[in-house]
């Protein structure tokens, strides 16, 4: 209505910045299920196990401006595939990293926003610290508010620059130090669609160039160069009659390495009292094999030859189920959350043939606190 | 995968979207109808997930790679 | 956390200001600050004080045009907008017709008074831009009633959440805007009084993150030739309007609410009531027949 449009104008309303300062922390435990100890050749059968600690700060500065601050660090210890190995007569098996491996992953990320009547654009800059991994990434995100507010336009642009640096590369003859670049660019329509429902369309294009092998596995090529594109739809619905709220998510991603997903999560947030509300949450995911996956490592072919034993590039599908209950008052709330995760070849649309012996199975529990200032 | 049928979907979603005035946005507001409610699970599960699987891309850029994937 | 009252004068109208603080300190702060904004908007708006906004523009009609800062420039375009959506009903300019219609008044207007005083009226002769106003015709005159009360409202109630306040509740004259709940959650009960009797409460409304504003003829009206007249004149006519007896509106903005109420008032009965049907917001109303209507309290 014309009104409250003008009335949005005056200078009392023309600020969309955050009113108050948001801190908010959340500690998870990730626990991978043990390998099953008849699919390893060589090696440890334990997983990872990682230790997730989260921090955020949302704060306003002065009247434009908001600021952001991330951070995060994770301990992880444990085992990955090292490779896999066909062996006559039985199923595919994995070669395992002997060690327990132990590490930890840093993350900060600062990013300003500056906001106007009806639109705002923000930079952020993110650092990742790993002993064998940096990354650095700059993104810049604007949005825009039409129709009324009904609709709004967000563009980003991101541009990150990775070092890789194996750690023990000259005992087990590892590649010495390596580099990746990825740039992405999104475009996202957020749509009112009544009083109670909310649609999001995005599209995101990402390219990453350099080296994109896994150096610690034992044969392990891939293409320099991957092309990634991904069609979001997010759909928000709330119930008066029932107190809750459906949130649905479907993502279509392709690659130029021949993977296709699909991805589906649902969530019901259940408001059972005024400060309680229960969140039962489920995913379904499903990929195609890469082009060049291969079941077992083919030590017989040339180096040229893309190969690579990657569970993560082989056909499978995955659920995930979930829980949350959070606990609110005025300032603040404390979550818990629960999600299991399981995968299996048998799992994809297009169920494969061979299963990788790597497919994940794992738990996270999360803790989380937030409040406002 | 049949994309024209989603597009179809979707503009028909957009062609029934009514005009919802900034007082009627009330039900919008509330926390859970944001497209994140909770922040640090949504940063928690596009990590997660990016390191097990082959695929990533949200409508948000945001985050730095690291050495999972 | 406890509540903290404060009670002031302002605008000319009873204010109130009810807020959530951990201390008493933080709560004085809030108050100072709400209490020095609500002065503000006196000192520059009101029409009864020499040195205001509004009395410079009015001395100077049919003279000269009025520097004005940005936030008239929006107030003045707020209320263009408001005129244009009541096809010319409300209208700043309108209150010279009091000049006509006032107590002190003992016979109806001929037509040729009134002519001569609906002359001095019309939004769409004056001249608008960024940096100045000007109002074309001597003994012209603007007043920003239904909108700069209203607007103040709002602009205290972001200050005083900008201030750190997380749950308060504003009231300019019964122009009220809450952000935030009471303690557990509740709403901010608020009374919608009885309009003929004065000390009673005839609805009462909860208000969440919402504002509430009420206007009606019921608390200014004058009698005449055995026939009861209310302030509220149609500028077109240059008559009394027949309207409802009261609209209490409620949406986010105060300053929605008022230009709703307010317009809502200078329609006749049933043109009224489909205006607030249109607006699609939660209104309740009281007709000339103490009839209730609309879907807020009960």
């Amino acid at each position: 209505m014309a009104l409250t449009s003008a009335a949005l104008a005056l200078p009392a309303f023309s600020a969309s910045v955050p009113d108050q300062v948001e801190i908010g922390i959340k500690t998870t435990a990730y626990r991978e299920s043990d390998q099953n100890p008849e699919s390893v050749l060589v090696g440890s059968v334990q997983r990872y196990d990682i230790n997730i600690n989260q921090f955020y700060l949302i704060t306003p500065i002065g009247r434009d401006w908001g600021l952001a601050l991330d951070l995060s660090h994770e301990s992880m210890s444990g085992a990955s595939p090292w490779g896999t190995v066909s062996v006559v007569g039985a199923n595919t098996q994995l070669v395992m990293s002997g060690a327990t491996i132990e590490e930890a992953r840093n993350e900060l990320s600062v990013g300003v926003t500056r906001y106007f009547d009806t639109a705002s654009l923000g930079l952020s800059l993110t650092r990742s610290e790993e002993n064998d991994y940096n990354a650095t990434a700059m993104a810049v995100n604007g949005e825009w508010d039409f129709n009324n507010r009904q609709s709004t336009l967000a563009v980003g642009l991101s541009y990150s620059t990775d070092s890789i640096e194996p750690s023990d590369a000259l005992s087990f003859g590892r590649t010495l130090k390596q580099a990746r670049r990825n740039a992405s660019f999104s475009l996202a329509w957020t749509q009112v669609l009544n009083r109670a429902s909310v649609l999001q369309s995005g599209f995101s294009v990402t390219q990453h160039n350099g080296y994109l092998s896994d150096p610690y596995k034992l044969r392990d090529i891939r293409p320099r160069q991957r092309l990634e594109t991904a069609i979001n739809f997010r759909y928000r619905r709330f119930m008066q009659r029932s107190d809750s709220s459906l949130h649905l998510d479907y993502r279509y991603y392709h690659d130029d390495f021949g993977i296709g997903s699909h991805t589906l999560r649902s969530a019901w947030y259940q408001n059972l009292t005024d400060q309680f509300q229960l969140i039962p949450s489920v995913r379904y995911y499903s990929q195609n094999q890469a082009d060049f996956y291969v079941g077992g490592d083919d030590y017989g072919l040339a180096e040229t030859v893309f190969q690579s034993s990657d569970y993560r590039l082989s056909g499978f599908g995955a659920v995930t189920f979930g829980l949350q209950g959070r606990f609110s008052q005025r300032d603040w709330s404390v979550s818990v959350n629960f999600e299991r995760y399981l995968s299996a070849a048998g799992y994809a649309l297009n169920a494969s043939r061979a299963e990788h012996p790597g497919l994940l199975r794992f738990s996270l529990l999360s803790f989380g606190f937030d409040f406002r200032l | 995968m049949n994309k024209s049928l989603l597009l179809v979907i979707i503009i028909l979603l957009l062609y029934s979207c009514q005009t919802v005035q900034p007082w009627q946005r009330g039900l919008l507001a509330r926390p859970e109808m944001q497209l994140e409610p909770d922040r640090l699970q949504a940063k928690l599960h596009s990590q997660v997930y990016f390191s097990n699987e082959a695929s990533s891309g949200d409508s948000e850029v945001a985050g730095a790679g690291c050495g999972c994937n | 956390m406890q509540l903290y009252t404060t009670s002031f004068q302002a605008m000319g109208c009873p204010c109130e200001l009810r807020l959530f603080a951990g201390s008493a300190a933080v709560a004085q702060d809030a108050a100072a600050a709400c209490i020095s904004e609500a002065r503000r908007f006196e000192q520059k708006y009101s029409r009864y004080l020499d040195t205001s906004v509004t009395s410079l523009i009015n001395r100077s009609a049919g003279v000269s045009a009025t520097p004005i800062d940005p936030e008239t420039f929006s107030l003045l375009q707020y209320a263009d907008v408001c005129y244009e959506q009541s096809q010319g009903l409300f209208d700043i300019t309108s209150g010279v017709l009091r000049k006509v219609w006032n107590k002190d008044r003992q016979t109806l207007p001929g037509q040729a008074e009134l002519n001569e005083i609906t002359r001095l009226v019309g939004w769409d002769k004056v001249r608008l831009s960024e940096s100045e106003f000007f109002l074309p015709q001597r003994g012209m005159e603007i007043d920003f009633g239904g909108v700069v009360k209203e607007y103040a409202a709002d602009a205290i109630a972001m200050r005083v959440r900008s201030s750190g306040i997380s749950a308060a509740l504003v009231s300019l004259g019964g122009d009220i805007v809450t952000f935030g709940a009471q303690l557990a959650g509740a709403a901010w009960p608020v009374g919608i009084v009885h309009p003929t009797r004065k000390s009673s409460v005839i609805a009462t409304i909860y208000l969440k993150d919402m504002a509430l504003a009420t206007s009606g003829g019921y608390a200014r009206y004058f009698d005449l030739q055995g026939k009861r007249y209310s302030h509220l004149i149609n500028p077109n006519t240059g008559w009394p309007v027949d309207s409802l007896l009261s609209v209490s509106v409620s949406t986010e903005q105060a300053v929605v609410a008022g230009s709703i109420s307010s317009i809502a008032l200078l329609y006749d009965r049933q043109e009224a009531l489909e205006w607030l049907e249109n607006c699609g917001c939660a209104y309740f109303a009281i007709d000339q027949d103490l009839s209730c209507y609309g879907n807020l309290g009960g």
